[in-house]
C-alpha cells in the first residue's frame, strides 16, 4: 500500500513540476531582454487548452501519428521514475536500470521521430534528420558520464552511482552533461526552441503538424526530459548522499533551479550556432566526459 | 604547490585542444598567447626559494610569450588580410580528436616512464608530450602559415615545459636563449608571410609547391 | 521423448524432403515442419536440463566413425536453426511459389531441406573431418539458395562471391582441422585445454569463421549474398548461417588454449564490426544491403561479448565474463529471430512493389499494414528498444562492460572503448532504421509500383507474426532463458556454471511487463481522447508549391546524409549528377551508391595487380618442348643444390 502511495506521489512529484522549467526559462530570457515576458505557469495554461481542441492530422498519416506520442510520453515517465531524487532513491532500481533509463530516451526519441515522418513533409524529413543523427554524438557522450560515474563509484545501479561524486572530475562531468543537457532538450546553442524556419530546426520539426492532446503529450513529454536531465545532472556533480535527507532535497531543489535559470541565461546570451558547428559542439561536450572519465579511471588506480 | 602546478598545466593542455578546434586565427594566436602566459608562471611555482633569477626568467617569459610574440602575429595576420582558415587538410572535429587521443596517450606513456619520483606525481611530462602532439597535428593539418606558425610555437610550449623537469640546473642563459630564437623566427616569419602574400595573394602554403617547376 | 529418436526423426523426414520436394510442394511443407518441431523438441529438451547426448556410429565415413553430440551450446544454436527453417519453408511456400517461379522453387525446396541438414550436422559433429564436410555441404547449399533465380545477373555475381570468400574460410579451416589432428592425434573434437601448442591454431580458427560470421574486414561476401538472394533465404542466411561461424568461435574458444592477444583481438574487431558496419547500412539505399550490414553490425556485436568472455575466464574466471558470454549467446537467439523477421518483411515488400529501391517506396502502411507493424517491431528491436528481446541481450553485455570497468580490472582498457563504439552502433542503428522503415512505410506512394502494392497472404504473415510474438515474448520474460543460456555458459568455462543469475532479469523483465502495460493503456487513452475531441484530415502542409509530387518527399539519401558524411572517409560514396540548367530545366537526377569499401577498394585492385601479375608469368608457357625440358632441367638443379646446402 504504501509502495503504491510513493509511487503516486512520486508520479505526481515529476508530472506536476515539469511544466514550470520552460516557463522558468522563459521568464529568465525575458528578464535579460528587458521584458515582462509570459507568466512563470504558461506551460499548465497551454496544455489545459490544448487537450481540449480537437486534432488535425495529415490525410497521410497512419495510426502511428497519434501511437507515437503516446509512446514517447509513456517511455519518458518511466525514465524518470527510475531517477533517484536524491535521498529517496529511484521508483523501482535494480542493477543496470542506468541502461534501461539511456534506452528509454532512445525509445522516446524514435517514437517522436516517426510520427514526426507520418506526414510526409519534407519539414519534419529534416529535422527528423538532424535530431537523430546528433542523438548518435549525444548518446556517446552520455554513455561515457555514466561510465565515467561507474568507474568512480563501482556501482552499475543509478541509486548507487549519483549523489556520490565530487573530484576534479565533477567539473569536467558538470560541463559534459549540460552540454548534452542543451543538446537532448533542444536548446540554445544546438537549436532554437523558438524557430519555425525548415532551414533552422530541429526538434520543433516534429512537432509541427501536432495539434490538440497529440500537442499538449508531446510538450509535457519535453518538459519532463528536460526536468529528467536537470536532476540527473545535479545528482551526478553534487555530493548530496553526505548531507542529511531535507537538506539534500532542498540542495536538489536548489540545483534544479540553478541549471534552469543557467539554461535561460545561456539562451539569451548565445546565439544558435550553424549546422556544421554543432558536430564540433558535440564533440567537445563527448571530450568533456571522456576526460573525466580518464581522471576517475587515473584517480582510483593510484 | 602540486595541486596549482597540475592545475596549471591542466588548463595549458585544455588551451592545446582549444587551438585544434577553432577555425578563426585571432582566436587560435589568443590560446596560444594564454597558454605562453600560463607557462611562464610555472617557475614561480616550481620553485620554492623566490628568487630574482626565476621571476625575472618569469616575467621575461610571459612578456615575450603573451605580448610580444602574439603582436607580431597579429601585424602579419593585419598584413594577409585573412581572418579564418576555412578547409584544413585535417578537419576540425579529427583534429580535435586526434588531440584528445594524444593527451590520453601522453598520460598513459608518463605513467611507464621511469622517471624521478617529484616528477611522476605532476602533469609536468604528459603535458608536455600532449603540446607537442598538439603542437605537431596544428603543423601539419592547417594550411594557412599563421595557424601553422600558432602550431610551431605550441610545440615549443612543449619543449619549455619538458625544461621545467631541469630548472634548477637550467641556466638562465639557456632560458633567454630560447626565447630569443623564438622572437626571431616569428619575426622572420612575420617577413616571410608577407611575402607570401605578395607573391601569391593568399597565405595557403599549399600554393609554394608552384615554386618547384 | 528420447532426444536421439527426435533427431534421427528430423533427419528422416528431411532426407525425404530432400527426395520428394521438388515434386510434391505440400508434402514437401508437411515433411519439413515436422523435420524442425523435431530437431526444435530435441534441442529444447535439451535445453530443458538434459545431459550431454553423444552417438557414435556402427559404420565409418571417410575413414572415421561418426561421432555426434548434442550438449546445451549446440542445443541454442540447434533450436534457432528449427524455427527459421520452419518459418522459412511456411513462407516460402507462398513467396516462391511454383506458379511464380516454376523452374527454380523445386530447386528451392531441395536445397532449403539442404542447407537445414547440413547445418545441423554442423552443430552435431563431435569429429573434425565430418565437421568438414558438413560445412562444405552447407556452403554449397547456400550457394545453390543464393543463385535460385539463375536469370539475374546480380544474383548469379553475388553467388560467384560467396563461394570464393567461403572456400577462402574454409581453407583456413581445412587448415585448422588437419592441424588439430596432427597435434592432438586424432580427428576427435573435444575439451582440449592440456595441450599448450595448440593456442596459435586460434587464428586459423578465427580467420576461417569469421569469414562465415562477417566480421570486418572478412564480410565483403555479406551485402551482395544478402541482398540478391531471394528473401526466405536472406532471412535464413543472415538469422542463421552467419551464426554457424559465431558458433565455431565460441566452440573452439571454450575446447582450446587460447592465446593471450585473443581476447583483445576479438573484442577491438567486433567493436570496429560494430560501428562500421552500421555505418555502411546508414548509407544503403536497397532494403536489403541496409539489412545485410546491419547483420554485420550485430555480428560485431556477439564478438565483443565473445572477446569480453574470453578476458574474462584469462584474468581469474571474473563474474563480467559469464555476463558477457551469456549476452552473446543470447543475441546470437535474438538476432536470428528479429533479423529474419525483417528479411520477411523485406521480402513482403519486394514480393508486393517488385523493387528493394528505398527511393521508389513510400506510403505502403495504406496497403500492407500487417507488414508494415512487423516492420516495426522489427526495428524496434534490433534498435535495442526496450521492451523487446533486442534490448535484453544488448543489457547483458553492457553490463558485463561496466562491470569490468567498475571493477577496475585491466581488461577494462580495452572495454571502456567497446562500451563507447557499442553504443555509437545502436544510435546509428536508430538513425538507419528510422531512415528504413519512415521512407518505405509512411508518407505517399513514390512511384506506380509502391501505389499498386497488395498485402502478403496468410502464411507469410503467418510465419512474420510468429517470430514478431517470439520477439515481444522474449523482451517480457527474460528470466525464463536464463536457465539454458547459464548452463550453456556452464559447459563453456566450468568455473561459470553456477545457477544464481549475477544480473537482475527478473526485474527487469518486470519493468518490461509494466512498460510494456503502460504503453499500450497510454495509447488506447490517448487514441479515445483523440477520438473524443474530435479529428479532421487535412493535407500535408507543401509550403505553398502549386504542383506538389510525391517525389519532394525527404529522401532516404538525405535523411542519412549527415551521419554518413562522418564516416565519408570509409563510404567513399559514388556521385553522378546532372545539375538543372537554364530557367526551365527539364532533365536533372542525382545517383549516389556507396560502395562495399572494401571489395571495391582493396580487394579488386588487388586482384587486378595478381592478373597483371599472372599475365606476366603467361610468358612462361611457350608451348615448345624444348622449353619445358629447360625447365625440367633447371628445376631438378635447383633441387639438389637446395639438398646439398640444406645438409
Amino acid at each position: 500500500m504504501i509502495a503504491i502511495l510513493e509511487i503516486v506521489f512520486r508520479l505526481a512529484l515529476w508530472l506536476l513540476v515539469a511544466p514550470l522549467l520552460p516557463g522558468i526559462i522563459n521568464k529568465v530570457k525575458a528578464w535579460v531582454a528587458g521584458r515582462q515576458g509570459p507568466p512563470v505557469l504558461q506551460l499548465y495554461y497551454d496544455l489545459a487548452r490544448l487537450w481540449r481542441k480537437s486534432v488535425v492530422m495529415s490525410t497521410l498519416a497512419s495510426p502511428g501519428f497519434v501511437i507515437g506520442p503516446a509512446v514517447a510520453w509513456v517511455a519518458l515517465v518511466v525514465a524518470a521514475l527510475l531517477v533517484p531524487l536524491g535521498p529517496a532513491g529511484g521508483a523501482l532500481s535494480f542493477k543496470g536500470d542506468v541502461l534501461l533509463l539511456v534506452y528509454l530516451l532512445a525509445l522516446a526519441r524514435f517514437c517522436t521521430s516517426w510520427a514526426a515522418l507520418e506526414t510526409g513533409s519534407a519539414f519534419e524529413g529534416m529535422g527528423a534528420a538532424r535530431e537523430v543523427s546528433y542523438a548518435v554524438l549525444t548518446e556517446a557522450a552520455l554513455i561515457t558520464a555514466i561510465l565515467s560515474l561507474s568507474v568512480q563509484t563501482g556501482s552499475v545501479m543509478l541509486s548507487g552511482m549519483l549523489s556520490l561524486s565530487s573530484g576534479p572530475g565533477a567539473l569536467l562531468l558538470a560541463a559534459g552533461l549540460f552540454s548534452v543537457l542543451l543538446a537532448e532538450n533542444c536548446r540554445v546553442p544546438f537549436d532554437d526552441p523558438n524557430t519555425h524556419l525548415e532551414l533552422t530546426m530541429i526538434h520543433e520539426a516534429m512537432v509541427l503538424d501536432h495539434s490538440g492532446p497529440l500537442l499538449a503529450v508531446v510538450l509535457h513529454g519535453a518538459a519532463v526530459k528536460l526536468l529528467l536531465f536537470a536532476v540527473l545532472l545535479s545528482e551526478a556533480v553534487l555530493p548530496l548522499g553526505r548531507l542529511p535527507p531535507l537538506a539534500a532535497a532542498g540542495a536538489l531543489a536548489g540545483s534544479v533551479g540553478l541549471v534552469t535559470v543557467g539554461v535561460g541565461l545561456v539562451e539569451s546570451l548565445l546565439a544558435r550556432f550553424a549546422f556544421r558547428r554543432v558536430p564540433l559542439l558535440l564533440t567537445i561536450a563527448f571530450l568533456f566526459c571522456l576526460f573525466a572519465l580518464v581522471l576517475a579511471w587515473i584517480g582510483g588506480a593510484r | 604547490m602540486n595541486p596549482t602546478l597540475n592545475l596549471l598545466i591542466g588548463l595549458a593542455m585544455g588551451l592545446n585542444l582549444l587551438a585544434l578546434g577553432s577555425s578563426r586565427l585571432p582566436a587560435i594566436i589568443r590560446t596560444m598567447a594564454v597558454q605562453g602566459v600560463v607557462l611562464g608562471l610555472l617557475p614561480l611555482v616550481i620553485e620554492p626559494a623566490f628568487g630574482w633569477v626565476v621571476a625575472l626568467v618569469a616575467f621575461v617569459t610571459v612578456a615575450v610569450k603573451g605580448f610580444v610574440i602574439p603582436t607580431l602575429l597579429r601585424r602579419a595576420m593585419r598584413t594577409a588580410n585573412i581572418e579564418r582558415e576555412i578547409e584544413p587538410s585535417i578537419g576540425f572535429v579529427p583534429s580535435l580528436l586526434l588531440g584528445a587521443l594524444g593527451t590520453i596517450a601522453a598520460v598513459a606513456v608518463a605513467r611507464a616512464l621511469p622517471l624521478l619520483p617529484q616528477d611522476a606525481g605532476t602533469l609536468v611530462v604528459p603535458g608536455a608530450l600532449a603540446s607537442i602532439f598538439a603542437g605537431f597535428v596544428l603543423l601539419v593539418g592547417r594550411v594557412k602559415a599563421i595557424s601553422q606558425v600558432c602550431g610551431f610555437l605550441i610545440l615549443e610550449n612543449g619543449i619549455y615545459l619538458f625544461g621545467m623537469l631541469l630548472i634548477r640546473s637550467t641556466p638562465l642563459l639557456v632560458e633567454s636563449g630560447i626565447l630569443l630564437d623564438l622572437i626571431v623566427a616569428v619575426f622572420v616569419i612575420g617577413i616571410i608571410v608577407d611575402r607570401i602574400q605578395r607573391a601569391f595573394d593568399s597565405l595557403d602554403t599549399r600554393k609554394l609547391t608552384a615554386l618547384h617547376e | 521423448m528420447n532426444i536421439g529418436t527426435l533427431l534421427f526423426f528430423g533427419l528422416g523426414t528431411l532426407v525425404a524432403g530432400i527426395a520428394l520436394g521438388p515434386r510434391l510442394p505440400r508434402v514437401w511443407l508437411a515433411l519439413t515442419i515436422a523435420g524442425t518441431l523435431a530437431m526444435l523438441g530435441a534441442a529444447l529438451s535439451m535445453l530443458g536440463g538434459g545431459s550431454a547426448w553423444e552417438w557414435r556410429s556402427g559404420f565409418q565415413l571417410g575413414g572415421e566413425t561418426l561421432h555426434l553430440r548434442l550438449d546445451g551450446i549446440s542445443a541454442i544454436f540447434l533450436a534457432l536453426v528449427a524455427a527459421v527453417g520452419g518459418l522459412g519453408a511456411i513462407y516460402a511456400r507462398e513467396y516462391w511459389s511454383d506458379e511464380q517461379h516454376p523452374e527454380s522453387a523445386p530447386r528451392s525446396r531441395l536445397w532449403w531441406c539442404a542447407i537445414i541438414l547440413s547445418m545441423g550436422f554442423v552443430l552435431l559433429s563431435s569429429n573434425g573431418l565430418h565437421f568438414l564436410i558438413a560445412w562444405e555441404l552447407f556452403a554449397l547449399s547456400s550457394f545453390f539458395l543464393i543463385t535460385l533465380d539463375r536469370s539475374a545477373r546480380a544474383g548469379r555475381a553475388a553467388g560467384w562471391l560467396y563461394l570464393a570468400a567461403s572456400h577462402a574460410g574454409t581453407l583456413c579451416l581445412f587448415a585448422f582441422f588437419t592441424a588439430l589432428a596432427a597435434r592432438t592425434g586424432s580427428w576427435e573434437l573435444g575439451p582440449m585445454r592440456g595441450h599448450a601448442d595448440l593456442g596459435a591454431l586460434f587464428w586459423l580458427a578465427l580467420a576461417g569463421f569469421g569469414v562465415k560470421a562477417g566480421l570486418f574486414p572478412l564480410h565483403i561476401w555479406l551485402p551482395s549474398a544478402h541482398a540478391n538472394a531471394p528473401s526466405h533465404v536472406s532471412a535464413m542466411m543472415s538469422g542463421v548461417t552467419i551464426k554457424m561461424g559465431i558458433y565455431g568461435l565460441i566452440r573452439f574458444s571454450g575446447w582450446l588454449p587460447m592465446p593471450d592477444a585473443a581476447g583483445w583481438t576479438l573484442m577491438g574487431v567486433g567493436s570496429v564490426t560494430a560501428v562500421l558496419g552500421i555505418a555502411f547500412a546508414l548509407a544503403q539505399n536497397d532494403l536489403k544491403r541496409l539489412l545485410a550490414y546491419c547483420s554485420v553490425e550485430n555480428v560485431g556485436v556477439m564478438a565483443i561479448g565473445i572477446g569480453g568472455a574470453l578476458l574474462g575466464a584469462a584474468h581469474g574466471d571474473a563474474l563480467w565474463g559469464r555476463l558477457l558470454l551469456a549476452g552473446a549467446l543470447l543475441h546470437v537467439w535474438n538476432h536470428g529471430l528479429f533479423k529474419s523477421l525483417l528479411f520477411f518483411s523485406a521480402g513482403s515488400v519486394l514480393h508486393a512493389t517488385g523493387t528493394r529501391e528505398l527511393s521508389r517506396l513510400g506510403g505502403l502502411w495504406r496497403s500492407m499494414p500487417w507488414t508494415a507493424v512487423m516492420f516495426a517491431v522489427g526495428a524496434a528491436a534490433v534498435c535495442g528498444l526496450p521492451p523487446l528481446n533486442g534490448f535484453v541481450s544488448e543489457w547483458l553485455i553492457y553490463l558485463g562492460l561496466f562491470d569490468t570497468a567498475a571493477s577496475r580490472n585491466p581488461s577494462a582498457v580495452m572495454a571502456m572503448p567497446a562500451t563507447i563504439l557499442l553504443a555509437l552502433a545502436g544510435a546509428l542503428a536508430l538513425a538507419s532504421f528510422l531512415k528504413a522503415g519512415a521512407v518505405i512505410f509512411l508518407g505517399a506512394p513514390r512511384t506506380k509500383a509502391a501505389e499498386g502494392a497488395h498485402e502478403s497472404g496468410p502464411l507469410m504473415r503467418g510465419s512474420m507474426g510468429a517470430l514478431a510474438s517470439a520477439c515481444v515474448a522474449i523482451g517480457l520474460a527474460p528470466a525464463l532463458l536464463w536457465p539454458p543460456i547459464a548452463r550453456a555458459v556452464g559447459i563453456w568455462n566450468p568455473a561459470w556454471a553456477s545457477g544464481a543469475p549475477p544480473v537482475p532479469l527478473f526485474a527487469l523483465g518486470m519493468a518490461h511487463v509494466l512498460l510494456a502495460g503502460l504503453l499500450l493503456a497510454g495509447g488506447a487513452l490517448l487514441w479515445r481522447r483523440v477520438h473524443a475531441t474530435g479529428m479532421r484530415r487535412a493535407l500535408t502542409w507543401d509550403c505553398g508549391y502549386s504542383r506538389p509530387t510525391a517525389r519532394m518527399q525527404y529522401t532516404g539519401g538525405s535523411f542519412s546524409a549527415i551521419a554518413a558524411g562522418w564516416f565519408s572517409w570509409i563510404l567513399r560514396p559514388e556521385r553522378l549528377q546532372h545539375r538543372p540548367r537554364g530557367p526551365f530545366p527539364e532533365r536533372a537526377s542525382w545517383v549516389e551508391r556507396a560502395p562495399e569499401t572494401v571489395l571495391e577498394r582493396i580487394i579488386e585492385p588487388a586482384g587486378r595487380v595478381v592478373m597483371q601479375l599472372s599475365n606476366a608469368a603467361r610468358r612462361l608457357q611457350r608451348g615448345r618442348l624444348q622449353f619445358y625440358i629447360v625447365y625440367l632441367a633447371g628445376g631438378l638443379i635447383a633441387l639438389a643444390v637446395l639438398a646439398l646446402w640444406t645438409k
